[in-house]
């Protein structure tokens, strides 16, 4: 199979950890991929068979899922909100620490009021939010947004929110206060299922590489 | 809310129009004749069952997927067939109990499901299968998954993977050599199934990590599995896998999965998924089960059904074997049309003498005995 390699990784917050990364397994982005200015989508690679493509994170999960990218870098943040059936999340990258956590005005947090049977919460997470507060028998109705969840308390959009934390700073600056930890986040190599199956002449090798780096830098740690 | 197009259809649901619905008629057939051929009966269950029936030989979330309705003459809640795999069990074990074993049955026909997500919306698939109902040994497992390969490969698909895995492995490790406790076997078995290596060592589950390494092209994969040291556990299962592909075509690609449970939900020691080059999902799961008889037993059986609508919009080859259409101008002679089309053409006769030849799609015309290419 010469078919090109698409490898996914995503904007932001994990790029620039995952960049070292890659570079550990062999794998190099054409200088293009760090000029600021360049808006391709797209980049070629030191690898002749392997392209980089840089998404949001979330569509990192779906590319790979649908088997448009083969392999990719997400937070498992993604992963556990997708619960796509055929992605592999064969190796914890020990990156991009956070944790997902269920936040709400200081003023409110505390005390041992009962809990209502439905609370609105504001979330780019529903699926994850939902699951969470149904194992503790309350319906959450999600109010899906895509970023700026610490406004929704204040503007009586929601009074919970549930989001990424990582120093918990701009949840203080916005007078909320972390009142719950849903899981933990790190960054994880993702594959897709059917493509390991028929290509795992490639891809055995660079989940087997990226295994190893995880184990060597675990044992460092 | 303004009104929507009344001609729109449901979301998961489409037509199928030229040449998709040839192409989907001709994996039917090609499949069927492969199945006829190695002395397979055809049966054909209705769309329609009691839903207790259907649900009650159903595993795992699949009876969450039923399209259910009330029937107005029993009273009684009906269901769409979702899999039609249940519907030959019930066949087998009831209507046909008291036929000789092995059984071999085929089937071929559209099931639906009632929700549908992102990675595949369709709610509605073409089921092609077969089943041997009254055996799981090897035999049955080899002659199943032959016969899979076979039924793609007439079809024209090329760049089979056949993926077998070990459905009850962790079940079966888990009460000897490997303990679980039996709250910890969903966990270990997610992170199995996510291929989390990380994920196994949190739960402390570390014995299973060998199984990891052991997928993979089937001789690499195999020889992993055969360093784990469970207990003799494995050997015969190995020994069996050994002999399911010793028989197997050398242009089939073949590899070992040994934890995969995704998609085999009711699967016992033996299971197969079927991919092609070129189509990005799986094309089918087969592998060894048991079916409940409804009396409180169950009868074993070996079996695998192909989801083919992935290969609709894929060139296969071989075609679709026409030598062309073509035209029959009017007043053409009968008989000559009648010889062409026992040798493959495809005609179409004018119904007006306006009827234009090229916008119809024909490739050639007839002229007296000859056929003239357009």
């Amino acid at each position: 199979m010469a078919d090109t390699l698409i490898f996914a990784i995503p904007k932001g917050r994990i790029l620039d950890d995952a960049l070292p990364v890659l570079a550990r397994v062999g794998i190099e982005p054409a200088p293009e991929f760090h000029d600021p200015k360049n808006r391709s989508l797209r980049f070629r690679t030191n690898r002749a068979d392997m392209d980089i493509i840089r998404v949001r994170a979330f569509d990192v999960a779906t590319f790979v899922a649908h088997g448009a990218a083969q392999i990719g870098i997400v937070g498992s943040d993604v992963i556990d909100e997708f619960d796509y059936s055929d992605l592999y999340a064969p190796v914890d990258l020990n990156f991009g620490h956070c944790r997902l956590s269920v936040a709400e005005p200081v003023d409110e947090a505390g005390g041992h009021q009962p809990r209502p049977s439905h609370i609105r919460v504001a979330t780019k997470y529903p699926n994850i939010t939902r699951r969470h507060f149904e194992r503790q028998g309350v319906q959450a109705e999600c109010v899906k947004l895509n970023g700026a969840m610490e406004l929704a308390p204040s503007l009586g959009l929601a009074r919970q929110i549930v989001d990424l934390v990582e120093s918990g700073r701009t949840l203080k600056d916005n007078g909320l206060v972390e009142t719950e930890v849903i899981t933990q986040v790190s960054a994880r190599l993702i594959i897709n299922r059917a493509a390991l199956k028929k290509d795992h002449a490639r891809l055995g090798p660079l989940m087997s590489a990226f295994r190893d780096l995880a184990a060597e830098q675990r044992q460092a740690a | 809310m303004s009104e929507t197009n009344p001609d729109i259809l449901p979301a998961g649901l489409a037509d199928l129009l030229p040449p998709r619905a040839e192409q989907a008629a001709r994996l039917t057939r090609n499949a069927m004749d492969v199945f006829a051929g190695h002395g397979y009966d055809r049966v054909s269950p209705p769309l329609v069952e009691y839903e207790r029936s259907l649900a009650s030989r159903m595993q795992g979330t699949g009876r969450q997927h039923l399209f259910r309705m009330v029937d107005p003459t029993s009273m009684r809640t009906l269901a769409i067939r979702s899999d039609i795999t249940v519907q030959v069990g019930r066949v087998a074990t009831t209507l046909m109990a008291s036929a000789p074993r092995p059984l071999r049955l085929s089937y071929a026909g559209q099931v639906l499901r009632i929700a549908s997500d992102q990675l595949a919306p369709e709610r509605e698939r073409l089921q092609i299968g077969a089943e041997l109902i009254g055996h799981d040994n090897i035999a049955a497992a080899q002659e199943v998954v032959r016969i899979a390969i076979e039924a793609l490969s007439q079809a024209g698909v090329s760049g089979i993977t056949v993926d077998l895995t070990l459905p009850d492995l962790v079940d079966t490790l888990a009460g000897t050599a490997f303990p679980l406790v039996p709250t910890e076997i969903s966990s270990v078995r997610r992170e199995l199934d996510m291929k989390d290596a990380g994920g196994l060592t949190a739960l402390g589950a570390d014995a299973y990590l060998p199984l990891l390494y052991a997928m993979g092209p089937f001789e690499v994969a195999i020889t992993a599995l055969a360093a784990i040291d469970a207990g003799g556990v494995l050997a015969s299962r190995i020994s069996a896998l050994r002999q399911i592909v010793a028989g197997l075509p050398d242009d089939v690609t073949v590899t070992l999965d040994p934890t995969e449970r995704h998609g085999f939900e009711y699967q016992s020691w033996f299971g197969f998924s079927l991919y092609a080059e070129g189509c990005a999902g799986v094309l089918g799961r087969g592998g060894t089960y048991a079916i409940p008889d409804g009396k409180g037993g169950e009868e074993v059986a070996t079996g695998f059904s192909l989801y083919p609508d992935g290969l609709l919009d894929m060139e296969l080859n071989g075609g679709d074997g026409s030598a062309g259409k073509l035209f029959l101008p009017l007043g053409h002679d009968r008989a000559v049309a009648a010889r062409l089309r026992a040798i493959g053409w495809r005609t179409l006769a004018a119904l007006t003498d306006s009827d234009d030849a090229v916008a119809l799609g024909c490739t050639h015309r007839l002229d007296g005995n000859e056929t003239i290419q357009l």
